[in-house]
């Protein structure tokens, strides 16, 4: 059980009203990772969705010829490993942590359970999470025009 | 009204529960449009959600005024148009059939008034729409992950892998 002053911590949840995180705030964990710990692996099943309250987590992804890059790290108040709310999803990241971190972790079986028994929490916190994919693609798609403009010979 | 065999053909609803196909069913039309019908226009506000049974349908953004850019080809069973289904949204994209295509439409405004009735076919229409920007953002991230790994002197250049990292 996680108290919804922690919660509100988190930029996903500070906006929701005391009733839908009552609801979160009871079938979340706080827990304290230790540094280098690894909380996923890339590829592996996403059981459990993660929200950092203190500490930095390093998403890593190894590519095809075996390289690992640092590709974001999370700082407090951001939610990670999303993938744990779709089922049936694969993280496409490594999380480790950076330093010693308080996360906040959700069963993403259980979050969809609650989902599933208020529809209107389900649908706030899926729509929040289609705004935040949506203008990430926009700001991507826009970076990734800029750069064409400025390199027209790969064209 | 469509066909429910037809709605299940598509990507985004798969895994709906059957009593909601009833009501998209209702709401929903069947069109076909001819090749370079412009289903939506960048920056416009639209009110059309799209769901692509036959056909392809390229996904366009204009690069200068004499040069557009292709960023993905719709194929069959996929969806288009999610600026039609969220408050106050405009469309990032131009999309074009580039042959003959066979699709379902939503109305925009009708979905949203509907969505406002029913949490539970909100619900499954944006865990559909967020499971399809996941599929995108990770194929994103893959192609950088491809292009670093044969020009990682590019890295430099890259300055906002971070936007599809799926961090909220």
């Amino acid at each position: 059980m996680v108290e919804k002053d922690i919660l509100k911590k988190i930029v996903f949840l500070k906006d929701l009203p005391d009733h839908i995180l009552e609801k979160v705030g009871a079938i979340a964990q706080l827990e304290i990772f230790d540094e280098e710990h690894i909380l996923f692996r890339q590829n592996q099943e996403q059981t459990l969705l993660y929200m950092l309250v203190s500490g930095k987590v390093f998403l890593n992804s190894r590519s095809a010829q075996g390289k690992s890059f640092t590709l974001d790290q999370v700082s407090a108040g951001r939610a990670f490993g999303v993938s744990a709310l779709f089922g049936e999803s694969s993280s496409t990241f490594t999380a480790v942590c950076a330093r010693t971190s308080k996360i906040i972790t959700i069963s993403g079986e259980q979050m969809r359970r609650l989902f599933e028994q208020d529809y209107e929490i389900g649908h706030i916190l899926m729509l929040k999470v289609v705004d935040i994919f949506r203008s990430r693609m926009k700001m991507h798609t826009h970076q990734f025009l800029h750069s064409l403009a400025r390199h027209p010979e790969i064209i | 009204m469509v066909k429910i065999e037809d709605l299940k053909r598509i990507n985004l609803l798969r895994n709906f529960p059957d009593h909601l196909f009833e009501k998209i069913a209702n709401e929903a039309n069947l069109s076909i449009f001819g090749a370079d019908t412009k289903l939506i226009t960048a920056k416009e506000q639209g009110d059309t959600f799209f769901m692509l049974i036959m056909g392809q349908v390229a996904i366009k953004r204009e690069l200068t005024p004499e040069i557009d850019i292709i960023l993905d080809n719709i194929q069959s069973g996929s969806s288009f148009g999610t600026s039609a289904l969220i408050k106050g949204s405009i469309a990032n994209y131009t999309a074009v059939c580039q042959e003959p295509c066979e699709v379902i439409t939503l109305s925009g405004g009708r979905m949203k008034q509907l969505f406002k009735e029913n949490h539970e076919l909100a619900y499954y229409m944006m865990l559909g729409v967020a499971k399809q920007y996941k599929k995108y953002l990770d194929t994103r991230a893959q192609m950088i992950m491809k292009t670093l790994d044969e020009h990682p002197e590019f890295k430099e250049e890259i300055n906002d892998i971070e936007n599809l990292t799926l961090v909220i």
